[in-house]
C-alpha cells in the first residue's frame, strides 16, 4: 500500500493558480524528494495532502484512503513555517505535542530522553524553547516530528539551521528512519542532500509537474545537458548554455534542453582565447537539472507571454 | 474530547503560571484582606468605647434595664452618678467619654443636656444609650407594646410585579450584587485578553500547521476556551471565597459588615450568565486573534469590541433610575450587554424570569455562533504567518468560500 497517493491536486487562490494537476506518489521505506523553486507551489502540496488546504480537484490519498484523525497521529510534520511555544520548557512542551499524537506522557517521557541524548540537548530540557539557539530548536523540531513515531514523516528544509556535525546526524536519523520502512516526504533547496538521501522525486515548477521518477534515472536522462571542460580562457556566454561554473578546476556548464554538445564545443574551439584540454559530457547534478528546467520553464513563459 | 482535554489542560496551566494571572487572582484576596485589615485598625484606633455616665435629676431611669435588651454585653457601659460634679470629674478624669444630665423636668420636657471632653459619641454609642432610655420609658407599658416600641419601625418595598422586596434594614445588602456583577463582567473582559494572548501567541509561534496536523481546529479552539475558562472560573472561584471569608471574618468584627452576605443564589446567576458571555467574547477574540499578526495589532481591535460590552456602564443612571425603560430592556436582550444589564437589573426589581430565560437563549444562541464562525476564520487567519486576514477574507472564510 502507498503511504501518499496525490492525484492530480490542483489549488487556485483567487487569481493565483498555486497548483495544477500534481501527482506522485509515496512508497514505505522511502526517502522522496518534493522540489521546485520558491513559489513552486510545494507547500501548498504538502498542505492538501495533510488536509490544512482542500484541494480544488484531484485526490489525496493518506494509507488507501481518507486522511482522519486516526492516521493524522502516523504522521510526523516539519513544515516551512515553524515554532514551538517559546515561552514554554523544552521537555513539557515536546511531551505535549507528543500527546496529541497518541502518545502517552509516560511513554513519551522515557522515548524523549534518549532523544535529547541523541541530539544533545538533555542538558537543556528544563530551559524554555526561547532560550535555545536556533540550531537547538531545529534540533527540538524534529525531534517533535519523530518522537512518536510515525510512518510518514514530511518535511521541509530540514537541515535549515544546523551546523555539518548536526546535518550529517540528521541525515542518519533520516536514513534510519527509511530502513525502518517508514515514508519521508523532503522538501528542500539543498540539491545536493536530495541527491545523497532520496531515491525519487517529484519537481514542481509553477505548480505544475516537470520532473517525476527515480533521481538515478532522471540523471541519465539529462546526461546530455551537461558538459564538463577542462582549460583556459573565457567558457562564459556561450549560446545555450544557462550557467557557467567552476567546479574541482573544471568548468561545468548547464546546457539549456535541445542544446547540442558539439555546438558548444565548436563555439568555444572558434574563440581564440580559449585553450581546450579536455571536453566531456558530464552526468548532470540535481542543481544542474534543477536550474535547467526551472529556467527553460521561465523562457517558455517568457515566450508565450511573447 | 480527549484531544480537548489535553489542550484544555495544557491551557489551564501555561494560564496559571503567568504572571499576570497571578498577579491579578492574587490581587483581590489582597486587596480584601488589606481593605479589611485597615478599617479594623482605623475602627480600632479612632473608635471611643469608654462607657457613658449620666445623671437622673429625674429619677426615671433603672440601669438594670440595661441587661433586658439584647446583647448586653456587646452595648457600652452605662454608668451612674449621684450628682453633675461626680460625672464631670470621671469625664476629666476621662473614665467616661461623655455623660448625659436628665432634669427634673425631663417627664414633661423629654430635653436632656450632653456634656462631653473633646467628641460626641459616635451614633452607635448614641443608639445603645438610647435604647436603654427608651427601655425605661417603656418599662411601664404591656410586654408586646414595649417590644414594638423598642423595635422601631422598618421600611419594606416590594415590587408588585417580580415580587421582589426591599428592605431598609437590608440597604447595605445591595453593594455585594452590584459587586458580584462587576466582578463577572471584569473576569469576563480578563478572561477575553488572556483568550487573544494566547491565539496570537499560537500565530506568533507559527506552532498552527503542527497543531491541526495532530488535532482538528475545533478540538484545538474548544480545547482553548475550556481551559481559559477553567483558569478564569478557579480565578472567580478564588474571589468569591476571599469574599466570603472577608465576610465571615469581618462581620465578627465591624458591625455595618453584618448586614452584609454572600448572596449565592445571585452568584449563580451570574455564573449561568457567564459561561456563554464568556464563550461569545472568547469566539470574537478567536476570530480576531486569527486575523490580525500581533497581539498589540488585537488588542486594538478587541478595544472596540469591548465597548459593546461596557454600554451598560455609560448608561447606569437610566438603568438605575428606570429600569423598566425600552434601551434597557434591548440592553437586556442584546448578547454583548446582557451579562451586566441582567445582573444590575435583578437586584432592581421588575426583570421577570422568563425575561432572564429569553436573554440567556439569546447570548448563549449567539455563543454559538459566534465560535462557530471563530473556528472557522481561525482555520484560515493561522495559516496567514505575517499577514493580516481583511474583514472581507474573513466573512469569506465564514461562508467557507
Amino acid at each position: 500500500m502507498k503511504s501518499v497517493d496525490v492525484q492530480n491536486v490542483s489549488k487556485r487562490f483567487g487569481d493565483v493558480q498555486a497548483v495544477a494537476d500534481v501527482s506522485f506518489a509515496v512508497e514505505p521505506g522511502e526517502i522522496f524528494g518534493l522540489l521546485g523553486p520558491n513559489g513552486a507551489g510545494k507547500t501548498t502540496t504538502i498542505r492538501m495532502m495533510l488536509d490544512i488546504f482542500k484541494a480544488d480537484s484531484g485526490v489525496v490519498r493518506i494509507f488507501g484512503g481518507k486522511l482522519n484523525l486516526a492516521k493524522k497521529r502516523r504522521i510526523g510534520y516539519l513544515p516551512e513555517e515553524r515554532g514551538l511555544y517559546k515561552d514554554q520548557k523544552l521537555e513539557s512542551t515536546l511531551i505535549y505535542l507528543a500527546s496529541l499524537k497518541g502518545l502517552s506522557e509516560q511513554k513519551a517521557r522515557q522515548r524523549l530522553g534518549a532523544w535529547l541524548e541523541r541530539l544533545d540537548l538533555a542538558e537543556h530540557r528544563h530551559k524554555k524553547v526561547q532560550e535555545l539557539s536556533r540550531g537547538m530548536q531545529q534540533k527540538a523540531q524534529i525531534i517533535a516530528t519523530l518522537l512518536h513515531e510515525p510512518d510518514l514523516i514530511v518535511i521541509d528544509e530540514p537541515f535549515s539551521g544546523l551546523d555539518p556535525v548536526n546535518t550529517r546526524l540528521v541525515k542518519t536519523i533520516f536514513e534510519e528512519q527509511r530502513v525502518a520502512g517508514r515514508s519521508i516526504i523532503m522538501s528542500t533547496h539543498q540539491m545536493y542532500q536530495v541527491e545523497a538521501l532520496c531515491n525519487r522525486i517529484v519537481l514542481i515548477n509553477d505548480g505544475r509537474t516537470v520532473l517525476y521518477g527515480q533521481v538515478d534515472q532522471i540523471k541519465r536522462n539529462f546526461a546530455g545537458n551537461a558538459v564538463s571542460i577542462r582549460g583556459h580562457g573565457n567558457f562564459e556566454d556561450v549560446p545555450g548554455v544557462l550557467e557557467t561554473r567552476r567546479h574541482n578546476g573544471a568548468w561545468q556548464l548547464a546546457l539549456a534542453v535541445g542544446t547540442d554538445p558539439q555546438s558548444v564545443l565548436r563555439h568555444l574551439a572558434e574563440r581564440e582565447s580559449v585553450k581546450i584540454e579536455r571536453f566531456e559530457l558530464a552526468e548532470p547534478t540535481l542543481d544542474d537539472i534543477f536550474i535547467s528546467v526551472v529556467q527553460d520553464g521561465a523562457k517558455v513563459k517568457e515566450t508565450d507571454h511573447a | 474530547m480527549h484531544n480537548i482535554w489535553l489542550v484544555a489542560r495544557h491551557e489551564y496551566r501555561r494560564m496559571v503560571v503567568r504572571r499576570g494571572f497571578l498577579i491579578a487572582t492574587a490581587a483581590v484576596p489582597i486587596g480584601i484582606a488589606a481593605l479589611l485589615g485597615i478599617t479594623f485598625l482605623v475602627v480600632t484606633m479612632t473608635q471611643n468605647n469608654a462607657p457613658i455616665g449620666y445623671v437622673d435629676q429625674a429619677d426615671v431611669l433603672d440601669l438594670g434595664l440595661q441587661e433586658t435588651l439584647p446583647d448586653p454585653d456587646d452595648r457600652v457601659e452605662i454608668r451612674s452618678y449621684p450628682d453633675q460634679s461626680a460625672a464631670q470629674a470621671a469625664l476629666e478624669g476621662e473614665e467616661i467619654q461623655a455623660y448625659f444630665v436628665f432634669p427634673p423636668s425631663y417627664p414633661s420636657t423629654l430635653a436632656i443636656d450632653l456634656y462631653f471632653a473633646e467628641d460626641a459619641p459616635r451614633n452607635e454609642l448614641w443608639r445603645e444609650f438610647d435604647d436603654w432610655v427608651r427601655a425605661n420609658l417603656a418599662a411601664e407599658l404591656p410586654p408586646e407594646k414595649r417590644t414594638r416600641l423598642l423595635e422601631g419601625s422598618t421600611i419594606v418595598v416590594e415590587d408588585i410585579d417580580s415580587g421582589r422586596v426591599f428592605r431598609e434594614d437590608q440597604a447595605v445588602g445591595f453593594i455585594v450584587p452590584l459587586a458580584v456583577s462587576f466582578l463577572f463582567f471584569f473576569a469576563t473582559m480578563a478572561s477575553a485578553g488572556y483568550m487573544l494572548r494566547v491565539v496570537t501567541d499560537e500565530k506568533e509561534n507559527r506552532t498552527m500547521e503542527i497543531m491541526v496536523t495532530s488535532i482538528t481546529p475545533n478540538q484545538l479552539i474548544f480545547g482553548k476556551a475550556a481551559g481559559l475558562l477553567s483558569a478564569a472560573l478557579t480565578q472567580l472561584a478564588i474571589y468569591i471565597a476571599a469574599a466570603a471569608v472577608a465576610l465571615t471574618i469581618g462581620a465578627a468584627r465591624l458591625a455595618f459588615l453584618q448586614q452584609l452576605s454572600v448572596p449565592w443564589s445571585y452568584v449563580a446567576l451570574m455564573v449561568v450568565f457567564f459561561l456563554p458571555a464568556y464563550v461569545l467574547i472568547s469566539g470574537m477574540m478567536i476570530a480576531i486573534g486569527g486575523m490580525v499578526t500581533e497581539f498589540q495589532q488585537g488588542q486594538q481591535a478587541a478595544g472596540l469590541l469591548n465597548l459593546l460590552f461596557v454600554v451598560p456602564l455609560f448608561v447606569l443612571p437610566l438603568i438605575l433610575e428606570n429600569p423598566g425603560h425600552w434601551a434597557v430592556s434591548l440592553l437586556t436582550y442584546f448578547p454583548t450587554t446582557s451579562l451586566l444589564t441582567v445582573g444590575l437589573r435583578w437586584n432592581l426589581g421588575g426583570l421577570e424570569l422568563w425575561q432572564v430565560a429569553i436573554s440567556w437563549l439569546i447570548v448563549a444562541g449567539s455563543a454559538v455562533l459566534m465560535l462557530w464562525a471563530a473556528a472557522r476564520v481561525f482555520r484560515v487567519g493561522m495559516l496567514r504567518y505575517g499577514k493580516q486576514l481583511s474583514l472581507s477574507g474573513a466573512l469569506s472564510a465564514v461562508r467557507g468560500s
